[in-house]
């Protein structure tokens, strides 16, 4: 089997920020490694402060790592060539206040496009991100979720080969956060890359391939989502015909009893079971939420049960 | 160019208010009388003719700045656009600026000034000069604020272009007001009158204009080395 083209790759990526005479160091990214493969979306969590955003600077060219490297597209970071194939949108996206459509075609005009293509490209991402009625509309006077779609919109009129959102659904409505998860989908599907940088870990759970998650500057795990979600160390096993006291634990519906066990007593369950008459009707490995997993390697558990008891 | 169209649309409104200047010259051309007050339109249209100078530094200083600071820079840059382009894009957006006031200016000049009695064709001469000077003087404060911030940007850009010219009065060696010729650019203007005959020197022209490109490619250098963005986690 061939190897995925990877086309974004950090390695060892190091950055400090300094105070003004060199005193004090913030290691906001720490030895950072990670490649993203072509194709895939690629989920990139982390807590507030965690890097995630200076990962995304650094690739985008922005600012230069302290030590080690990276490259976008098979090019180094802040090769602005590379770009022409990227889309991005910012956090917190800040736009020139102007209408919709002649904006999205500056930032066409910026990645090399002109002419009929340009035109037609902007109208069919402001089609895309559903604002082509707003298309003569200043974006000044827009909501936050309209911005974000402008945003979306510029990261996309090039038609990239890879897409990095940092937040891109953050002032969405729910809606057209449903409109971007739809989109992200139809563009893998297309043979995109999208790196998507979120705080909404449902989001991520149901679109990405692939996870990683940062917890001050370092990466703490990376993954294919499925397998994060996914726990060998808890079974549920769903049973019928069979006492409700059977097992401990257990909840009963439409006579069909449901409990969970650790893997290393399932096949004994199992036995148990069809000794006493019973129909094992399915054994599923327990899925936690990638919210359950992100608190756990970020060390936010007791603050999220702290916070869930108030 | 795109760009620096941009620039020069985003400063639309300091530009309609340098603009109103020009207008207020139009003003007292039409309200005085040329050939008593001619005299007195020379001075105003000098003084308004600097106004444009200290506004190019303005520009420069807070270009950059403006755009990190309301984050705009960042989808600017994740184009295919190179920082040196970016930058270049700037001081021509300056310089587009300066062209307009430069160019309303002398359209007013040669109508006020020239029906007193003033050379028209040496009024276009000193706008030249002024376009060389708002170019050079907004390349200084763009190369100052690719590291400084933009109030002490604009303090080492006056300091720049003021120290050689202190230097050459306080020392008297006039070679080194040349150094940065921002002053003898804006001093032809400001020493021009109805009564020596003028001649065009183009020496300081041309300086500035080597040296627009010069500190554009110093600014290039610096700029490659920033950091754009920081940190907003």
């Amino acid at each position: 089997m061939l190897a995925m083209r990877a086309v974004l790759e950090f390695e060892n990526a190091t950055k400090e920020y300094s105070s003004l005479f060199g005193r004090r160091h913030l290691r906001a990214l720490d030895s950072f490694s990670l490649s993203v493969s072509a194709g895939e979306i690629f989920g990139f969590l982390g807590p507030n402060g965690a890097g995630k955003t200076t990962a995304i600077h650094l690739a985008m060219g922005f600012m230069r790592p302290t030590h080690g490297s990276g490259q976008l597209l098979g090019k180094p970071f802040g090769v602005p060539s590379a770009h022409r194939r990227v889309g991005f949108l910012p956090e917190n996206v800040a736009l020139y206040p102007r209408g919709a459509e002649e904006l999205v075609r500056f930032y066409g005009a910026l990645n090399g496009l002109s002419g009929q293509a340009l035109r037609q490209r902007a109208g069919k991402v402001l089609n895309i991100v559903g604002l082509q009625d707003r298309s003569k509309g200043n974006v000044s006077k827009f909501s936050r979720g309209m911005l974000q779609g402008i945003g979306l919109a510029q990261a996309l009129v090039n038609d990239p080969e890879l897409l990095i959102l940092d937040e891109p659904t953050s002032a969405l409505d729910p809606a057209s956060r449903v409109a971007v998860r739809e989109l992200l989908l139809k563009m893998r599907a297309a043979g995109k890359t999208i790196f998507l940088s979120s705080h909404l870990l449902s989001e991520i759970e149901l679109v990405c391939d692939r996870v990683a998650i940062l917890h001050r500057g370092k990466l703490v795990r990376v993954g294919k989502t499925a397998d994060l979600l996914e726990t060998t160390e808890r079974t549920e096993i769903v049973a019928r015909g069979i006492a409700l006291n059977a097992f401990s634990q257990t909840t009963a519906q439409d006579g069909v009893v449901r409990f969970v066990v650790s893997s290393g007593d399932q096949r004994a369950a199992l036995e148990r079971v069809w000794s006493l008459g019973g129909e094992v009707v399915s054994v599923t490995p327990e899925r936690r939420s990638l919210e359950e997993i992100f608190l756990e390697l970020t060390g936010n558990v007791k603050a999220a049960a702290s916070g869930g008891q108030k | 160019m795109l760009i620096a169209i941009n620039f020069v649309r985003e400063q639309r409104w300091p530009i309609l208010v340098l603009l109103l200047w020009v207008l207020l010259l139009a003003i007292l051309g039409l309200t005085t009388s040329e050939a008593r007050n001619g005299e007195d339109l020379l001075f105003v249209f000098k003084q308004v003719a600097l106004y444009v100078v200290a506004f190019s530094v303005f520009f420069g200083s807070s270009a950059i700045y403006n755009d990190r600071r309301s984050r705009r820079i960042l989808s600017v840059l994740s184009k295919d656009v190179k920082r040196s382009e970016y930058l270049s894009g700037l001081v021509l957006g300056i310089t587009i600026t300066s062209v307009i006031y430069s160019f309303a200016l002398g359209l007013t000049g040669s109508w006020t000034l020239g029906e007193a009695g003033f050379r028209v064709g040496h009024i276009w001469f000193l706008m030249l000069c002024l376009v060389a000077a708002c170019a050079l003087a907004g390349t200084v404060a763009l190369m100052f604020s690719t590291f400084l911030n933009p109030f002490i940007a604009a303090g080492a850009t006056a300091a720049a272009m003021g120290i050689p010219a202190a230097l050459s009065y306080g020392l008297g060696v006039s070679q080194l007001a040349y150094l940065i010729p921002v002053y003898p650019l804006a001093a032809t203007v400001l020493k021009s009158s109805f009564n020596v005959p003028e001649k065009a020197f183009w020496f300081p022209i041309l300086l500035a204009i080597a040296e627009t490109l010069a500190f554009l490619l110093l600014s290039a250098r610096i700029f490659s080395y920033v950091d754009i963005a920081v940190s907003v986690e």
